[in-house]
């Protein structure tokens, strides 16, 4: 097997934190280099112990509109409420955090109408007094975890320390979602350790001053069946295209669907799962209960979930190993597959949807192909849990490859504080043959009995896991010591990697083509929205590194 | 004498969840040999080798005429425990310390002891036993108790001079086979060696995985220089590539992670913290079956402290689908995801010094 290239080897034997660590890496476009480093000052202390993972998010604001909500399309009766009672849940009572407590919600409700008589006013007031605050305008920010706290810092900003901290005091926040295409209201979930979840809009927390959440709404999933100690959140997700719905995954393989604007301490029950491995979905009884529904996915923690860019596909990875991948809407399995060994620990789809990765305990990256419903290949380069997978949506290959539409880009990170890129080249991966009348093993662990082989499998089907030497291996491009503690997650933006490790730190890696330009596009950063202007933003990059000759992947069968 | 008011909280724990016929017994400290204990029970949950020890021991007790030795002891004292009245308590080994005492000085003394060097010592102390009786046995065919047949074909070896020990029921669950091949870069000759183990000892690195520890362990390493290796094709010295294959893979997959590591300049052994993960699941590549084995965490042997000279050890046990936390009298029960503290710390100076020290496997039935 050939072993994963390294650029800067680790230091030997431990030790000294930064003395190892390189502060740039190699690719066939040019070099990345450490730009910025963002944490909060006390958690480098390891006042926490570890005790938490630190998970990153990625926020763009856009510009406020100029007219107060102004909608783009012409909302019809039903959409006109419920954006009406956004706007009362999402902006009432913004001078004074609302009780954590109680699930006192007719109380909350009177108390937001009585605003509408009196509070006619009330946004334009508070749009008025809020106007001299730095961070009212659009800006990118990261939102991440450390112990008890959740801090915001702006992206593109030398200040290490964060903007905001949020601090909750029963509970540690473990996973955040922002939700760019939040038209009203919340745009901003947080899962706590306790099971449950928090909504807030990011734009008010960096309004306000304080160190405790700004008009957060609280959801509990309500649900009897549950072990009495609570079950913590794993994952949360916007579901895309579904305005106000968002998805939050437990340890105890449970799956609920939340809507943003109904009230979120409503007592629901579901219905007792009988079998933990089995599958099942139970739908709220009453129209006013939150959560809308309840998913049992596995036996065993759901350790993270990803929605296609579309929204239509559903993606989860747990503690069994397997990723499985359901249709949303028909609430059906697609298809799904196990890892070599152990658990799954992340997921996520290209941008055309039409590939998911995962990684997990058994030290490799699982490529799937969404179409034959199957995995494509294995990546071996990691020396510990990998920990965290993207796709890189802004880079495309030069356009003296003439492979352009079948290469994409996708990067790991893992505990063995390693960041690996990857070039995944579909026309050059070789399948391999297999002799159709090799007998077919038993498989004990549970899934169904089929036979893995080049076929394309039947819908609703989870596969087992593959022999070694059946998957076709890549061989990672870059393999760069990022970090001194292990890693927990990365994200590709359109001007640089970030990187963040377990204790909390994160470090941003700015791309070739924006530190050979002085930084110039710092300025002219903007949001970003659906996958047509990613599209643009790919062929900018491509036309600036036309210059550069990619290096084959290599592939090791 | 067995105490029975200890543990029953871990009852209330467990409630009706308390797996039928088990037995969940702490084990007293006689000073120092928290070594003894966390191996022991780790030992007693490898539901095989526990299983397959008592029926030996009826079936091969004669009141009177077997003379005690460590064998007896260790039977002794689980029957002790399977064979308990209360479903908690708190037993004392003494007898089996004393044994252990008596026939190895190394653990004499009451200074603080090496589970790993324990481990080994127990069980090829039960070996060289076992082996006696099975010879002894043969060489009076008028016993009341015959020898049974070894289960499944005896592994040849791949040089033929030595004779061929019996199958015990020590090799049946912890014995593998390593094959060691040289191939001479000049004549590309390959000259294989196999050789059994009981446990694998691997090297370990800072943020790394069991999964990479045993890939290092079969690496490919090169000879050359001033280390070339003898090539009786080319009858001279040769440069040569070299590297381990697991050839028979155990039933019980034992894995010794070498945190000790003996510093030159300050003249003694220095314990490495390093962090190393280990999954609930492993599978192993080996050269003689067309499928991977796959395995299943059930026992880990933690080492407390900050060196190997003091400190003190700990074990995690997996019964029935939870895990169990065994600190010499005491146990209770805790969550899966607290394995994850004694991976180790990223960093040296860290104050975690709890750290997973032995790892057991058990193999699952099926091959995937």
């Amino acid at each position: 097997m050939a072993g994963a290239p390294g650029v800067g080897p680790g230091a030997g034997g431990g030790g000294g934190a930064a003395a190892g660590l390189k502060t740039y890496f190699k690719t066939p476009e040019g070099r990345y280099k450490l730009q910025y480093e963002k944490a909060h000052s006390a958690v480098l202390h390891y006042s926490h112990g570890g005790k938490t993972v630190s998970q990153l998010t990625v926020a763009y604001l856009k510009e406020k509109p100029a007219s107060q909500g102004s909608q783009p399309s012409t909302p019809s009766a039903s959409s006109g409420m419920r954006s009406a009672a956004a706007r009362l849940l999402g902006t009432g009572n913004g001078s004074k955090a609302l009780s954590f407590g109680g699930g006192n919600g007719a109380s909350r409700a009177v108390a937001g109408s009585s605003r509408v008589g009196g509070g006619l006013g009330t946004p334009t007031g508070l749009g008025g007094s809020q106007g001299g605050t730095n961070y009212d305008g659009k800006g990118t920010y990261i939102v991440f975890n450390a112990a008890d706290t959740l801090f915001i810092s702006d992206l593109n900003s030398q200040e290490k320390d964060p903007l905001k901290s949020i601090h909750f005091s029963n509970s540690n926040p473990l996973c955040h979602a922002f939700d760019p295409e939040a038209k009203e209201g919340h745009d901003l979930i947080i899962g706590m350790g306790s099971g449950d979840v928090y909504s807030m809009s990011l734009r008010q927390q960096l309004q306000d001053p304080g160190r405790k959440p700004v008009a957060a709404l609280h959801y509990n999933k309500g649900d009897k069946d549950v072990s009495p100690n609570g079950s913590r959140c794993t994952s949360v997700a916007w579901v895309p295209e579904r305005e106000g719905i968002f998805v939050v995954s437990h340890s105890d393989g449970n799956l609920y669907v939340y809507d943003k604007n109904k009230d979120g301490n409503t007592d629901c029950t579901f219905p007792a799962v009988k079998d933990q491995s089995q599958f099942m979905v139970a739908h709220a009884k009453s129209s006013k209960s939150n959560p809308v529904a309840r998913w049992h996915i596995c036996q065993g923690s759901i350790n993270a979930i990803s929605f296609s860019p579309d929204g239509a596909y559903l993606a989860t990875v747990g503690r069994d190993g397997y990723l499985r991948v359901f249709d949303f809407s028909k609430e059906q399995l697609i298809f799904g597959g196990r890892s070599y060994y152990g658990a799954l620990l992340c997921c996520t789809w290209s941008s055309d949807g039409k590939y998911l990765l995962t990684g997990g305990e058994d030290d490799l990256v699982q490529v799937w192909g969404m179409d034959d419903r199957k995995i494509v290949a294995w990546g071996e380069g990691h020396n510990s849990w990998v920990s965290g997978v993207a796709f890189d949506s802004y880079w495309s290959p030069p356009s003296s490859d003439g492979n352009g539409e079948n290469v994409y880009r996708f990067g790991s990170v893992g505990q063995d504080t390693q960041l690996l890129l990857w070039d995944l080249a579909l026309d050059e991966i070789v399948v391999p043959l297999r002799h159709p009348s090799s007998a077919s093993p038993t498989f004990s662990s549970g899934s169904p009995s089929t036979h893995w082989d080049n076929a394309c499998p039947p819908t609703g089907v989870l596969q087992p896991s593959p022999r070694m030497r059946d998957v076709p291996k890549l061989s990672p491009l870059v393999a760069h010591r990022v970090h001194a503690d292990p890693l927990s997650g990365m994200v590709f933006t359109s001007e640089s990697i970030l990187t963040i490790c377990r204790e909390g730190l994160i470090k941003i890696w700015v791309r070739p083509e924006q530190s050979e330009n002085n930084q110039q596009s710092n300025s002219s950063e903007f949001a970003l929205g659906p996958a047509s202007k990613d599209r643009a933003i790919t062929s900018s990059n491509k036309a600036s590194s036309s210059s550069f000759k990619k290096l084959p992947p290599v592939l090791v069968t | 004498m067995v105490m029975g008011a200890s543990g029953s909280k871990l009852e209330k724990a467990l409630g009706d969840q308390f797996p039928e016929g088990e037995r969940y017994f702490g084990l007293e400290n006689f000073g120092n040999t928290c070594y003894c204990n966390s191996v022991l029970q780790a030992l007693y949950f490898c539901i095989p080798f526990r299983e397959q020890l008592l029926e030996y021991y009826a079936n091969n007790k004669t009141p009177g005429d077997v003379e005690e030795n460590l064998l007896t002891c260790l039977a002794d004292l689980f029957m002790q425990i399977s064979q308990a009245k209360k479903k908690t308590g708190v037993i004392a080994p003494k007898r089996f310390v004393q044994r252990v005492k008596k026939q190895n000085e190394l653990f004499r003394s009451y200074m603080h002891q090496d589970a790993h060097e324990f481990l080994n010592f127990l069980l090829n102390e039960l070996v060289d036993i076992l082996e006696k009786e099975s010879s002894a046995a043969k060489d009076s065919p008028q016993s009341s108790s015959p020898e049974k047949a070894p289960n499944g074909p005896v592994q040849p070896l791949a040089n033929g001079v030595k004779k061929e020990p019996p199958v015990t029921l020590v090799h049946k669950n912890f014995q593998g086979i390593l094959t060691n091949e040289t191939r001479c870069l000049r004549c590309e000759t390959v000259t294989a060696r196999d050789e059994t183990f009981l446990d694998l000892s691997v090297d370990i690195e800072q943020n790394s995985s069991i999964t990479s520890c045993l890939k290092n362990f079969c690496s490919t390493e090169t000879l050359n220089a001033e280390d070339k290796f003898f090539c009786d094709k080319c009858c001279s010295l040769q440069e040569a590539q070299k590297r381990m294959k697991i050839k028979k893979a155990p039933h019980i997959l034992v894995i010794h992670l070498k945190r000790f590591k003996y510093i030159e300049q300050l003249g003694r052994y220095k314990k490495l913290s390093y962090r190393v993960v280990f999954p609930m699941e492993l599978k192993l590549s080996n050269t003689s079956d067309d499928v991977d084995t796959e395995y299943s965490l059930f026992a880990v042997v933690v080492h407390v402290g900050s060196g190997p000279n003091h400190g003190h050890y700990v074990s995690l046990v997996k019964s029935h689908n939870h895990w169990l936390f065994f600190d010499d009298e005491n146990v209770e029960m805790v969550e899966e995801q607290t394995l994850q503290t004694f991976f180790g710390s990223s960093h040296e100076y860290s104050g975690n010094t709890d750290h997973g020290y032995i790892l057991f496997y058990e193999g699952l039935g099926g091959k995937s």
